[in-house]
């Protein structure tokens, strides 16, 4: 009993990291020592300030790097000695920098370049091609070449050629930086459709705001090294922490912060729940 | 990861404080002498010379040996493939059927790979000892337009930027699934289309944003520029000049005149 007990929880874990450290080829330490198990459908985010590793560790997942020493186990597999297309069926990296991956000259044929590279059966490549752009609702340009659309856009037609591939686990390298409030808002909604169709989400940002909203795990880097992983409310009610991090709670969750004195609980991550907690502090439903 | 090596290493030696002026036109006279030399025996005392100039100016061992990896590979195959070319003379060493190996095609090719030698060294110690900032102040001062100067400048600026990004594209590519080295060698070039052109269209938006930032600092509002550096030649610059000049001269005035073989 205990055995298949064991093999489960194992099964569980869809990445699995082990004292990872990295060394650049320049001598530049960026991961010292990072330990970390993400679990099948979770909605993890990474933060930190810049240059605390966050990129370097993705990269390590994907095996587009090689630790120096420790160990990265994708779908129980150690990501040491697979090749990057193999990792590539389970793990999908969104670059920081769509421009850095576009190159086709319709948005249609730059999703499906990922799953012919993968050679995924051409008999069902339309429908996963709509179904990607569909999700990120790029139907609309998907004759367009992908030079011409603007930023937003251009960062969905990158998420979309990933979730083209059809991972288990995306992961979004800062995929807000650049739009405006709406563009992330809807960017974030698709996101979090993906999470609750089943997909794994690691979504890397320093958007706190994004984070209070819609993550149920974060994880704090600083200097190559993970110094927080709880549930947001954990994380900010550790004000020292965050700061130390070079990271600001949201607003909302520094008002509540504020109003602590006046019997307000901190762990507040919305501002609807603010208001009902103030409300319930006045008294209000006595 | 293909890293940008920048040849140049901060010192203080003789060669760092000369005027790049003066040490890029002692580079083009050695390089004449170089041209001008045939005896393989003054060749290598030449080379002796270039050496120390090397240790002259201190550059660190880790750059020098990559410097030279690179020109011995060349030197391997100069030695290997020049008696097979110019196999003129005699006597005859060996034939293996059509290709005929003869002793001066062999010292040909010897000759000519130590000149190599002598050629790669002499531009690397002024790579080792000079920043190029000042390579591209001197041939400004030196009456190449400030245009093309900036120009140059801009372009070293960013290789180290560019080949960063050539990397971040691969790493894009390989994330869906892209493996460059596999397949024929047609389907492997057709493969770094996927880099070539994200890596254009980056070139291109970064020019363009650079272009501006020159226009927004008034570059090219007057044709006369102040510099915040000038170059200053030196008593020590004048006799390093005068050495380069009369080492130059010395052997040409032996060849074309006396006819005297170096
Ligand atoms: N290609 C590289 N070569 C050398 N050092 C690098 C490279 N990329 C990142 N670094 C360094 O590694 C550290 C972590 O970088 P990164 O993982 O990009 O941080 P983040 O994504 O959290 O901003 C930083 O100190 C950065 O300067
Ligand atoms: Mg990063």
């Amino acid at each position: 009993m205990i055995p298949a007990a064991d093999s489960r929880a194992a099964d569980d874990k869809i990445i699995s990291i082990h004292d990872l450290k990295f060394i650049y080829p320049g001598g530049v330490q960026a991961l010292s020592g990072v330990s970390l198990d993400i679990r099948r459908g979770e909605y993890v985010a990474i933060v930190g300030g810049n240059g605390s590793g966050k990129t370097t560790l993705a990269k390590n997942i994907m095996g587009l790097l090689r630790p120096t020493s420790g160990t990265v186990l994708v779908n129980g597999t150690a990501v040491a000695g697979q090749r990057i297309a193999s990792i590539a069926h389970i793990v999908g990296y969104a670059f920081q920098n769509p421009d850095h991956q576009l190159f086709c000259s319709t948005v249609w044929e730059e999703v499906r370049f990922g799953p012919q590279n993968l050679g995924y059966p051409a008999d069902d490549m339309d429908a996963r091609v709509e179904h990607a752009l569909r999700s990120m609702d790029l139907m609309s340009v998907k004759a367009r070449p992908p030079f011409s659309l603007t930023l937003s856009e251009r960062r969905r037609v990158s998420i979309a050629s990933v979730i083209a591939m059809d991972p288990e686990v995306l992961i979004f390298d800062e995929p807000t930086t650049g739009l405006d409030m709406r563009e992330s808002e809807a960017l974030m909604a698709s996101i979090a459709r993906l999470n609750s169709e089943g997909k794994t989400v690691i979504l890397i940002t320093h958007d706190m705001k994004l984070v209070a909203k819609h993550a149920k795990r974060v994880v704090v880097m600083s200097e190559g090294k993970v110094i927080l992983d709880s549930d947001p409310a954990g994380v900010f009610s550790d004000l020292e922490v965050l700061l130390a991090s070079k990271l600001m709670p949201p607003p909302v969750v520094r008002l509540a912060y504020r109003l602590s004195t006046r019997g307000v609980p901190r762990d507040v991550l919305s501002p609807e729940e603010l208001v009902l907690r103030i409300m319930m502090a006045r008294g209000d439903f006595r | 990861m293909t890293g940008f090596v920048d040849l140049y290493t901060e010192g203080d030696t003789v060669l760092h404080r000369m005027d790049p002026r003066v040490k890029i036109f002692a580079v083009l006279m050695l390089t004449l002498l170089i041209l001008m030399i045939s005896s393989l025996v003054h060749l290598l005392i030449l080379l002796a010379f270039i050496a120390l100039l090397v240790a002259l100016g201190r550059a660190p061992f880790s750059k020098v040996s990559l410097a030279l990896r690179f020109v011995l590979r060349v030197m391997i195959m100069i030695v290997i493939l020049w008696p097979i070319f110019d196999p003129s003379g005699t006597p005859v060493l060996a034939t293996l059927g059509p290709v005929r190996i003869t002793e001066p095609g062999v010292m040909r090719g010897i000759t000519n790979a130590v000149r190599i030698c002598c050629l790669a060294t002499v531009w690397y110690v002024l790579m080792f000892t000079t920043p190029q900032r000042d390579l591209v102040r001197a041939l400004v001062k030196l009456g190449v337009r400030f245009d093309f100067g900036l120009t140059l400048s801009i372009a070293l600026r960013f290789l180290p930027t560019f080949s960063a990004t050539v990397e971040s594209i691969k790493d894009a590519q390989r994330a869906r699934g892209m493996e460059f080295d596999k397949g024929s060698p047609l389907r492997r070039s057709r493969n770094y289309i996927s880099v070539l052109i994200p890596t254009i269209i980056s070139a291109l938006r970064t020019a363009d944003t650079l272009s501006l930032a020159l226009q927004s600092r008034a570059y090219g509002a007057r044709r006369h520029r102040t510099y915040l550096r000038e170059l200053k030649m030196r008593a020590s610059d004048g006799v390093a000049l005068a050495v380069v000049v009369a080492a130059f001269v010395m052997p040409a005035v032996a060849k074309f005149f006396l006819k005297v073989p170096v």
